[in-house]
């Protein structure tokens, strides 16, 4: 009894300890909130605040992926987050009953679809990927057991279409399967800052509007263009038609989705005389005064070359150019040789892919072994294919002064030195853009329609059979134009290109690059340039005359360009 | 009074005299604190007293008399009641599973027409009485034996695992602290306490497994808001500035610019002492914290002179259910834990919340008012 009793003691003693412990437990409690509110209202106020804000001004919202931005900062490619349904099946206790009331909220799907993945043997199955809003509350208010929501993120492009190409897109999980969303995925899964492309968005606009008005009117099958920057190499804007909305980009055929710019390579043509001259005036075997005899046409074994614009006589190099004169331009090639036309095409990175930062790259196709027959074709544009992108960043390298620069979509700062290849003198830079002007400006130049008042543009057609099973078909053309502006100190190469154009009435039946993609760049640049911040000039002022003066020297007559 | 209190079985008192020896100071602590809460559901309507201000006093008002009713009721009337409670409430909770209407992906309501019924606020008074008057019964030495406590760990275990079904993982863990308190409280040896600590702790991966993918984020954000601050750092972000902004003297009432401009979410219920803070201050926030510590102090105080078992008990069940959910409550908004749905007694904008605390004071009430009423074994006097 006493140690019955003694015994009970203790346990009436252990509970009244108990008791005060947890009193003090209590107390320690509300000492902690006390100081933490303390701490919170007295000390620690400023860094949260801080943490939270340096994020709003950015007005990012922080997510998994990075955005992609156009030069001025507009947004070509975010995040949403939105839910995912999915269901562990093992927990759905009637799938047939499930199933039909989840097709009511998800019409797409019908209900024995439904109730075959709700009875797999699984624990995790995917219902539906990025639902709506609503759609997550209809199901929510199904109280379905078994089925839950994962957060997502859905890329977003919020305008479509219009940087297609060039963005590219992701796959479900929101990897990078095509464009800068490809060849940066790494970057940007690893979220931060957003990607700033040097593409600017206004200048997008207006080139595909452009470019997919001239399609039509022309019944072309594709066309492609793009705008860089003569002195940086950044590609200021870039279409490739047809083309498809990235936001549903498993709808998109494979015509839409081939990026006609970058990936695609063609017979450009006679845009290619820029560079035989190019090659020509550099080398010293020629100069402006020199001059070859296009009297004739050329035949080597069972092939012709014949001129366009026919002149028959002997011709001066501006005529040449002017004319675009297939047999002056081959003899001009033949007087250089083939090794060293091959030499200045592979400076001029024509020879192999381009280093652009997308993952759609064609490689160009040239003739192996280089035979003199292909050393007169690719004088002027033939057995040479490269992609429009070549063409345009070799371009800009005839025109600048003679430097050499890769061509990037990303945005360049204005710190950052600008290092260029020198691939021809300053001046047979400046001959060069003569030249160019020359084709827009003269009366019998082939590229007038591509004259832009005001921002004195200068340029060259480029009209070419396409190669289709080894042969040239006369009706399917790639008519393209290379245009610069403005001519007395060039910032900027436009490329067109038109895909299969057909000759209609209000071009004489012509579907030459002439009538039908020079007038595209006439119409980019007056729209352009204001944005662009090149403002006009008045092209007959003295200073513009003066720097791009010509004499044609021709033994007809002497067109003195004042 | 030595007269009084002297006797083991005196008579049964009269209502009046029972009216006379209310804890009057108790009811006033709890209108104070209860206004407290007026005033923030007033301010966080943007000054109106609708939509939440009146209806809350109204709810307190059934809720007083509520109250007053459960404390004059003999303690053996409670205690006999306690089983029944316990299994109304577990019948609610499973009633719950299947006819409770679904509030953001969880089941946790009952839809009375007239009112919604919270049954695991229910559940917390039943498990609470039914917890007491198990230790009532058994020998005291007995509490050292572990088949003694094979009852209560499962009338503990039943009602938390239905409502982590719902799933409400804060309100099951609130009913397992509580079922543990109660053991600490009624004097379980030590080392059982050890052998489910380790328990615990060996099972916190394979419980991780079973977590919504909801639920895991929040744990995960709680190690570190500033992680993700607009994602579901954001409520624990927006809640710190929002104390700290109020300073040493708040921003004054109605005043409240985080809360005012909906920064914070959740401010009538969840959030209140976050606003709170905000308008009055640290002065403020301490002052409240110092309200909800006499109540506490309150509530211990009637269990250490309480005679019975049962009585003991049970206040000190009541009193650590209420510390309990304002202590997570605050130390929510202030970042200390992870975010869980639980209001703040008392103050934050909820009818069942409000009359289970009133009846729980009732209770403890009850309990003062009986202190010195003998009860045996069977809840008979005598």
């Amino acid at each position: 009894m006493v140690a019955q009793d003694d015994e009970r003691q203790a346990t009436l003693e252990r509970a009244r300890t108990r008791l005060l412990i947890g009193g003090a437990v209590f107390t320690a409690c509300f000492l902690a909130v006390g100081l933490r509110l303390a701490d919170l209202g007295l000390l620690r106020q400023e860094q949260d605040v801080r943490a939270l804000q340096s994020r709003e001004v950015v007005g990012q919202i922080k997510t998994q992926r990075a955005d992609i931005v156009d030069r001025q900062g507009e947004l070509l490619a975010t995040n949403l987050v939105t839910a995912s349904l999915f269901a562990n099946p093992r927990r759905v206790p009637d799938p047939a009953a499930a199933a039909l009331k989840l097709a009511s909220v998800l019409p797409e799907f019908s209900a024995a679809e439904l109730t075959a993945k709700l009875s797999a043997d699984r624990a995790f199955v995917w219902l539906k990927r990025n639902l709506t809003p609503r759609q997550q509350f209809e199901i929510n208010r199904l109280g379905i057991p078994g089925l839950d929501f994962e957060r997502e993120e859905q890329r977003v492009y919020p305008h479509g279409a219009l940087t297609a190409h060039v963005v590219g897109f992701t796959g479900i999980d929101n990897e990078g399967l095509v464009g800068i969303e490809k060849s940066f995925d790494a970057t940007l899964a690893g979220g931060g800052e957003a990607l700033q492309l040097s593409l600017d968005l206004r200048v997008q606009y207006i080139l595909r509007k452009e470019l997919s008005e001239q399609i039509e009117r022309f019944s072309a099958i594709g066309g492609g263009g793009l705008v860089i920057d003569a002195d940086t190499g950044e590609i200021v804007a870039m279409v490739s038609l047809p083309d498809f909305d990235p936001n549903s980009a498993n709808e998109a055929d494979d015509d839409a989705r081939f990026n006609r710019i970058s990936l695609g390579v063609y017979e450009l043509g006679s845009v290619f005389k820029i560079f035989n001259h190019a090659m020509a005036l550099d080398s010293g075997i020629t100069s402006m005064k020199g001059g070859y005899d296009a009297s004739k046409p050329i035949r080597v074994a069972r092939f012709t070359i014949n001129d366009f614009h026919g002149e028959n006589r002997w011709l001066s190099v501006p005529e040449i150019f002017m004319y675009s004169s297939n047999v002056g331009s081959a003899k001009m090639a033949l007087h250089a040789g083939g090794e060293m036309q091959r030499d200045f095409l592979s400076d001029l990175g024509f020879l192999e892919r381009t280093s652009v930062e997308l993952p759609e790259q064609g490689k160009p196709i040239y003739p192996a072994p280089w035979r003199e027959i292909s050393t007169m074709t690719i004088s002027y544009g033939h057995g040479i294919a490269v992609s429009p992108m070549h063409l345009a960043s070799a371009t800009a390298a005839m025109v600048n002064g003679g430097l050499l620069h890769s061509p990037t979509l990303i945005k360049r700062s204005p710190s950052d030195p600008v290092l260029g290849k020198r691939v021809i003198s300053r001046d047979t830079s400046d001959s060069m853009r003569r030249l160019m002007r020359l084709v827009v400006e003269n009366e019998n130049g082939t590229g007038g329609n591509a004259a832009a008042p005001g921002y004195v543009v200068g340029g060259k057609t480029g009209t070419a059979e396409k190669q289709v099973d080894g042969r040239y078909k006369t009706k399917a053309l790639v008519s393209s134009f290379v245009g610069v502006f403005p001519s007395q100190a060039p910032r900027y190469v436009v490329v067109v290109m038109l895909d299969e154009p057909k000759g209609i009435k209000e071009s004489y039946g012509y579907a030459t690059a002439g009538w039908t993609a020079a007038p595209v760049v006439s119409r980019v640049i007056s729209q352009a340039a204001p944005l662009l911040g090149v403002a006009p000039v008045d092209e007959d002022a003295p200073e513009i005359q003066r720097a791009l003066a010509l004499s044609l020297y021709s033994r007809v007559r002497t067109v003195a360009a004042n | 009074m030595s007269v009084r209190y002297g006797g083991l079985s005196r008579a049964e008192p009269s209502l009046g005299d029972k009216l006379i020896h209310l804890n009057w100071g108790l009811v006033l602590l709890i209108l104070a604190t209860a206004s407290v809460g007026f005033a923030m559901l007033y301010s966080a309507a943007n000054g109106d007293l609708n939509p939440w201000a009146t209806r809350q006093m109204a709810r307190l008002g059934v809720g007083m008399v509520a109250m007053f009713i459960v404390a004059m009721i003999d303690l053996r009337f409670w205690l006999r009641l306690a089983y029944p409670a316990y299994a109304a409430g577990l019948l609610l909770l499973a009633a719950v599973e299947f006819m409770g209407s679904i509030g953001m992906g969880a089941q946790r309501w009952l839809d009375l027409g007239f009112f919604q019924l919270q049954p695991s606020e229910v559940m917390k008074v039943g498990l609470v009485m039914a917890l007491a008057r198990y230790f009532h019964g058994i020998e005291l030495e007995d509490i050292g034996r572990i088949s003694y406590l094979l009852i209560p760990i499962a009338m503990i275990l039943a009602p938390a695992a239905m409502v982590l079904r719902q799933p409400d993982l804060g309100t099951a863990m609130v009913v397992v602290m509580i079922g543990g308190a109660m053991f600490w409280l009624a004097g379980v040896r030590l080392w059982m306490f050890a052998a489910v600590a380790v328990a615990v702790v060996a099972a916190i991966p394979v419980g991780w497994q079973t977590l919504h993918g909801y639920q895991r984020q929040r744990i995960l954000t709680f190690m570190n808001p500033e992680s993700d601050p607009l994602g579901s750092g954001y409520h624990i972000m927006q809640s710190k500035i929002a104390l700290g902004s109020g300073g040493v003297f708040g921003k004054g009432f109605l005043q409240g610019t985080q809360s005012h401009l909906n920064f914070l979410p959740e401010k009538q219920t969840d959030f209140i002492f976050t606003m709170l803070a905000e308008e009055f201050g640290l002065l403020g926030g301490l002052a409240t914290l110092g309200l909800y510590l006499l109540l506490v102090a309150y509530g211990i105080a009637i269990s250490l002179r309480c005679r019975s078992q049962f009585g003991r008990l049970l206040a000190l069940g009541i009193t650590t259910s209420f510390f309990l959910y304002l202590f997570i409550n605050v130390a929510m908004v202030m970042g200390l834990l992870p975010v869980v749905g639980v209001p703040l007694p008392l103050i934050s904008y909820g009818g069942t919340a409000m009359l289970t605390v009133l009846i729980g004071f009732g209770l403890l009430m009850s309990v003062s008012l009986h202190r010195d009423t003998y009860i045996n074994r069977r809840g008979g006097s005598n």
